[in-house]
């Protein structure tokens, strides 16, 4: 039996990483937090004051992660998470760790310096494992993913048309980026054809919503929101439409592709200037024509709590019905925020 | 035992540091009087290429620090909190917003509209966040400088491009410059004020150096009260004075053993951003003969740690050695080399504790501090204590706790020194 190496991804923004990794004939699989376990091991590290999400993953990787994972690539995210990658050296023991610095700004000279960085990926990683990463590998990695993109964005539709509930996708969407890419092509091309034989199922009177915000891996949390009479049909999440928001370039240098992919992407909360995040949000506002915008923040999330402000005077210029709430990583606390959702439906 | 708080001394050319933040502000005044270009810049951003520029300087988080010590910092950060962020954020850039929505005079914090922005990631992201938010409200361009983030392995190889990357940020800085307000980069005028700028680096850590000696010629009263043209007035030539007339009254202390204290007990170390509306809390350390010998916020500001950089660099490629001296910069150390740096720093400074300062408004400098006290035990048998405070924001400070927590510390260390 062959083995295949894994690779842990780290990352908030950066599902680019995984075309290099399939490259190298490795299996990426995305770190997420588990809102049901302590994190008492982390605490000893960072402050209580620090990201819940980032301290939950820490926790994980000092218990020891369930995959037998050879190495962790994370890249440039927010203060916490990229000063926590030297706690992360010192604490976790394995083969291959690589911080990679996703430019903040998105210019020529930041897509020349994110090529650089990427490359230098590409290199620690023949040199550690042995291997080649040929460009004609990731060119074959782009046009794996690229199928996968489009059968999520097709399927992503489905939510707006009633028929997929908005925490299946949620749950889809986080399986893809855990799972060997080929399962992952067999079951999202199952899942579409099963949708396209349904028919609009469910309940009309659910509030249609835009959900953005921090990382948002926790599907129960999607379902809990369902059952306060929401469907997400639409979000601009990692777990969600920026992880297929579009196609890398098949015709142009496999690494500039990517790099320019992700510069062209819809802006991140961490990058500058992240105010543009609007523009975005507005964008699939009026495409969806949803009741209203739910922003989450968990708890300590610097990014989100400083652009807060200022979606909420657009929002309101728009008249679209916003509402923010920042919330604690375990599943006990969404049941105290009930009574804000379950307004905020009344009032939409 | 019994408490008698006793007066350390201060020097008396710190005393003319209020000339010298006058000088800033009557020249901040003077700009505005006479049309010249005025900017904000954070913390770690070249100030220095604004001077050569003919551009005013003007750094918020010095004034939100005025604020702070002028006891109004608490009612601006709850203004900004009124519109809408977070209590968890930064309470520089709160008292900031505050500040600004209430208009607020320069004497007390207030920071008047630039014709632009400044900012850089390098010691933090909310520098970024912050001058965006500022920026979008006064409608002013903004720039900012994106440093790569260097970590542990972070291997030489990769140092090349980062120092590149920077390279090219900086020349497309002096061009945004150019372009906002029609000023040309004069090189040797960028000469003369990173001359300045070094000499004023060199200066500030030759008093430092001073501090080596047993007893300590400097407390805290001049460090955290001198650094204020560090941040604000790199590459000007009267600050230079002062910092030398600083030197000389040390050096003198030194030559007559005497010490900011009447007796020293206790040298420690001092991490991260002091108390700015509580500075006479530090006063409290002397009731133990403590004194704080190194602070390496403090040090950090002097720019020039990187020892590879010289003179020479400095005066014939100011540009590249900026990006240089970005990328060593000691208040965003990765951890490995803050572990590093500490251990000699205690050592060379003969230290006996450290006490660190995890301030809830500087995530990036909190970050690593439980790592750092367990690392300089065990490698350096360097006991550390954790205080768990704000910078400006007094709501988050609880003195009489933390009191107690120093007191039991100096007792640890006080049966240290009876081992």
């Amino acid at each position: 039996m062959i083995n295949i190496i894994k690779i842990a991804v780290f990352c908030v923004e950066t599902p680019e990483i995984e075309e290099i990794i399939l490259a190298g004939d490795m299996t990426p699989i995305r770190l997420f937090g588990n809102p049901t376990m302590g994190i008492d091991k982390a605490n000893e590290h960072v402050p209580p004051n620090h990201c819940v999400w980032a301290r939950n993953i820490l926790q994980q990787a000092i218990e020891g992660f369930k995959d037998d994972f050879q190495g962790i690539i994370t890249s440039h995210g927010c203060d916490c998470t990229n000063r926590e990658f030297d706690i992360w050296l010192e604490c976790i023991d394995l083969p291959f760790l690589f911080f990679l610095n996703v430019p903040l700004k998105r210019n020529e000279i930041a897509l020349k310096f994110f090529i650089d960085d990427m490359k230098e990926l590409i290199s620690q990683l023949e040199e550690k494992f042995n291997i080649n990463i040929t460009s004609e590998k990731i060119g074959k990695a782009i046009k794996k993913m690229n199928h996968i993109r489009d059968l999520l964005r097709e399927i992503s539709e489905y939510r707006v048309k009633m028929i997929l509930k908005g925490s299946e996708f949620h749950a889809l969407v986080k399986g893809v980026q855990q799972m060997d890419k080929d399962k992952a092509l067999n079951m999202l091309e199952t899942k579409l054809k099963q949708l396209k034989t349904n028919k609009p199922h469910m309940d009309k009177n659910l509030k249609k919503v835009l959900l953005t915000g921090s990382v948002i891996d926790d599907t129960e949390f999607i379902r809990f929101l369902e059952n306060l009479g929401f469907q997400i049909i639409i979000d601009d999440l990692c777990i969600g439409t920026k992880y297929f928001w579009d196609n890398v370039d098949e015709t142009e240098d496999p690494i500039n592709a990517l790099a320019k992919y992700h510069l062209n992407k819809p802006i991140y909360s961490t990058k500058f200037p992240s105010y543009k995040r609007f523009e975005t949000l507005k964008f699939l506002a009026k495409k969806y024509n949803v009741d209203g915008v739910i922003n989450i923040a968990q708890k300590f999330c610097e990014p989100i709590l400083y652009s807060h402000p200022y979606f909420s005077k657009k929002f309101k210029e728009l008249e679209i019905p916003y509402l923010f709430v920042e919330m604690e990583y375990n599943r006990e606390s969404y049941k105290q925020l009930a009574t804000r959702f379950e307004a905020f439906a009344e009032i939409i | 035992m019994s408490i008698v708080k006793k007066s350390g001394k201060m020097l008396n050319a710190t005393n003319k540091l209020k000339n010298e933040m006058g000088r800033h502000f009557l020249a901040i005044e003077q700009a505005y009087r006479d049309g010249k270009p005025t900017a904000w810049a954070t913390a770690g951003t070249p100030v220095e290429f604004l001077y050569t520029m003919d551009v005013q300087p003007m750094l918020p988080e010095n004034s939100a620090t005025i604020s702070a010590a002028l006891k109004k910092s608490q009612n601006f950060i709850e203004i900004a909190e009124d519109e809408g962020y977070s209590y968890d954020l930064c309470s520089y850039f709160k008292t900031n917003v505050g500040a600004v929505l209430s208009q607020a005079e320069m004497s007390v914090g207030g920071t008047r509209k630039p014709t632009f922005m400044l900012s850089s990631d390098v010691i933090c992201d909310t520098h970024v966040n912050w001058f965006q938010v500022q920026a979008e409200r006064f409608n002013v361009p903004h720039f900012t400088i994106d440093v790569p983030h260097v970590v542990s392995n972070t291997t030489n190889r990769q140092r090349e491009y980062f120092k590149r990357y920077i390279i090219e940020q900086l020349w497309e800085l002096l061009d945004f410059i150019t372009e906002v307000t029609g000023h040309e980069y004069n090189p040797e005028k960028g000469k003369e004020v990173a001359l300045n700028s070094f000499e004023m680096g060199k200066i500030w850590q030759d008093v430092f150096e001073l501090r080596k000696n047993i007893p300590c010629p400097v407390s805290t009263r001049d460090t955290f009260g001198g650094l204020f043209p560090l941040f604000t007035m790199t590459g000007l030539r009267s600050p230079i004075k002062l910092y030398k007339r600083m030197y000389k009254e040390a050096k003198e202390r030194v030559d007559n053993g005497i010490g900011a204290l009447e007796q020293e007990d206790f040298r420690l170390m001092f991490e991260g951003i002091p108390f700015w509306y509580n500075l006479k809390f530090f006063s409290n350390l002397e009731r133990w003969n403590a004194i704080i010998v190194y602070e390496p916020y403090v040090y950090a500001f002097t720019k020039y740690t990187n020892l590879n950089v010289t003179k020479e660099m400095v005066l014939n490629k100011p540009v590249e050695t900026m990006a240089e001296l970005v990328l060593s910069f000691w208040y965003i150390y990765d951890l490995k080399t803050r572990v590093e740096m500490f251990k000699e720093t205690v050592k060379d400074w003969k230290i006996d504790g450290v006490i660190l300062h995890d301030n809830l408004s500087c995530r990036p400098n909190a970050c690593g501090m439980y790592d750092l006290k367990r690392k300089l035990m065990e490698e350096a048998d360097i006991p550390s204590l954790v205080i768990t405070s704000d910078m400006n924001d007094p709501r988050k400070m609880n003195e009489t706790k933390v009191l107690n927590q120093i007191e039991s510390f100096i007792e640890i260390l006080r049966k240290r020194k009876k081992r």
